[in-house]
This record gives C-alpha cells, sequence and structure tokens, in this order.
C-alpha cells in the first residue's frame, strides 16, 4: 500500500487548463535504448538496413516509446501513481529527426466512488503540428 | 478461418517480478527521469515504500520480469497466443499489423518489490473496409493481479491487420 497523495489540487484545477509540455527530439539512440528496455526487437524500429529493404525511408519510432513519452507528461503533471486511465490511439508512425511534443488539456472533473477525478484529453505532435498519438486520462486530485 | 472462433480465447499467462533495476532502466528509456523511478529514498519521500512503475510498464514487463521457475501452468497449452496465429495467417496474403489503441486501468500502484500475475484474452475480433484494404481488429485484454488476487492494472489494447 501507499499513501502516495496526489499532487493537482481538485479546485484549482478549470476546464481548458493545460499541463506543461513536455518536448523531445527523437533520436535513433532513443529507439535503440526503448528496444533494450522493453524487449520490442521490431528490426523496423532498431535496423536501418532491414527497414530500407521493407521500403521504409528509416526506421521508425516504436508506438509504445510513444505512449511512455506522453506518459511521462502526464505523471510529471498529476504525480506518479495518480492516474487510474490512460489510453491512446496511434495514429502516425514516429521518425528520428521529429521533436515530439506533448499536450494535454483538461476537459472535465468529477467526484467519484474513487476518488476526485481529473478528465484531460492527451496528444503527441512533432514539430509541424501532425498527430502521433490522441487519447485521454483520468487522474486522482487532491 | 472463422475469426470469431477465437474471442475468448486466453492468449497467455505468467507470473511477473518487478524488479528495480528493470523499471529504472524503462523509465530511462522513456526519457523519465523523475527520481521516484530511482531512488527508494525518492519514492518514499512521495509516499511509496517502494520505487513505482511507470504507466506503460507492465506492457513489457513479460519480457522484463518472467522467471522460468514459477510460471503458472500455460493457458494455451504449448500453442502459444492464438493472435499469432491469426496474424500469421493473414501475413500469408502480405500486408501490415498494426498497434492502433491501448489502454491501460489502474486499481492500485504498482510498486517494485511486487510479484503479480497476469492473464490475457482475446475479448473481441472484427473486420472493416477501408480505403478498399480489409482490416482485422483483434482486441485483447490483460489483467495484472497482485499476491491476494486483486487487479492492479487492467490493459485493453488491439492488433489491426491492413491487409496488402
Amino acid at each position: 500500500m501507499t499513501n502516495n497523495t496526489p499532487k493537482l489540487q481538485y479546485g484549482a484545477i478549470s476546464t481548458g487548463d493545460e499541463a506543461p509540455v513536455v518536448s523531445h527530439l527523437l533520436t535513433r539512440t532513443d529507439l535503440v535504448k526503448y528496444a533494450g528496455a522493453s524487449g520490442d526487437f521490431n528490426p523496423m524500429h532498431t535496423d536501418e538496413v532491414a527497414a530500407k529493404e521493407a521500403g521504409l525511408p528509416s526506421v521508425f519510432g516504436h508506438g509504445m516509446f510513444s505512449m511512455g513519452l506522453l506518459g511521462r507528461a502526464v505523471t510529471d503533471w498529476a504525480g506518479a501513481g495518480n492516474l487510474k486511465v490512460y489510453g491512446v490511439r496511434f495514429t502516425k508512425q514516429t521518425w528520428p529527426g521529429e521533436t515530439l511534443s506533448t499536450r494535454i488539456v483538461v476537459t472535465g472533473k468529477e467526484e467519484t466512488a474513487e476518488g476526485r477525478i481529473i478528465i484531460a484529453d492527451l496528444a503527441l505532435l512533432n514539430q509541424n503540428g501532425e498527430v502521433k498519438l490522441s487519447g485521454t486520462t483520468r487522474v486522482l486530485a487532491a | 478461418m472463422n475469426l470469431k472462433e477465437y474471442i475468448g480465447k486466453p492468449t497467455g499467462a505468467g507470473t511477473i517480478h518487478v524488479e528495480r533495476g528493470s523499471v529504472s532502466r524503462f523509465a530511462h528509456a522513456v526519457t523519465d527521469a523523475n527520481p521516484v523511478y530511482h531512488d527508494l529514498r525518492a519514492a518514499q519521500a512521495e509516499g511509496f515504500d517502494a520505487p513505482p512503475v511507470p504507466p506503460t510498464w507492465t506492457f513489457s514487463s513479460g519480457f522484463l520480469g518472467t522467471w522460468p521457475e514459477d510460471q503458472p501452468a500455460d493457458p494455451t497449452g504449448g500453442e502459444g497466443s492464438p493472435m499469432m496465429k491469426i496474424m500469421r495467417e493473414l501475413m500469408k496474403n502480405g500486408g501490415l499489423v498494426l498497434h492502433g489503441e491501448q489502454e491501460f486501468h489502474y486499481h492500485q500502484t504498482v510498486q517494485c518489490g511486487a510479484v503479480l500475475h497476469w492473464e490475457g484474452k482475446i475479448t473481441d475480433i472484427y473486420t472493416k473496409e477501408s480505403k478498399g484494404k480489409v482490416m482485422t481488429f483483434i482486441v485483447m485484454e490483460n489483467v495484472f493481479s497482485n499476491a491476494a488476487g486483486q487487479p492492479v492494472v487492467t490493459e485493453i489494447f488491439n492488433l489491426i491487420h491492413r491487409g496488402a
């Protein structure tokens, strides 16, 4: 059991509020690190030769790396241990050289049996505003 | 292949050890330097007994925390996940496998030192046509439970085969 307390103050959060943006320049090293740390060794993410042979311009990012990066922005904002739901749809592939930025916008809040909940829309976008992931989260507030 | 007959079939089961080294390495790999994932003192200062896991950690936990000596009986009877069988069959005619959606429902915080039990199953299969291509959706659910048998995390996700 934990005594972790929510970081967000329910009364101080309003619809339309945005969480701090996390930006990250995606590199091939990120993909190798994520492959090693997650066990996803699909060569389309780590082997440039194999990716080009498959007709791709280069290796591309693991969807779950993107979800991990966006998840980091959610927990930076709401605190680790305070997520109730975190879901995404993978809409576009990510490519090395892109700068990925998070967008977290509060869409509502409600008092429930499981606690005070803040609901937010989520997205991960590249430098041109192309949406790579879109999703929602429900996080606990104090 | 009648795809509907696979609905409800188990995809696997396992015992997972939540080890600090793998959790810390995974957190770094998703760019998360938050000390709660890396330093016991920081975790305890935030009210945890031990470092918690990052939000998507359980998705990789089969690779990260499986010890062969304490695994449960294989619910697929050694056949492996029927999802793999279905995808292999569909890929015979080419196409592409995509991860479409991924959702986590958190019931309790998972912390290092925990031993979890997981069970997976296929919950739905359906096809759609998009731009003249057949898309086959396989929806799966993995439930992770703690030593007391209480669910701690439920993952709901799909894989999509897009026909050539």
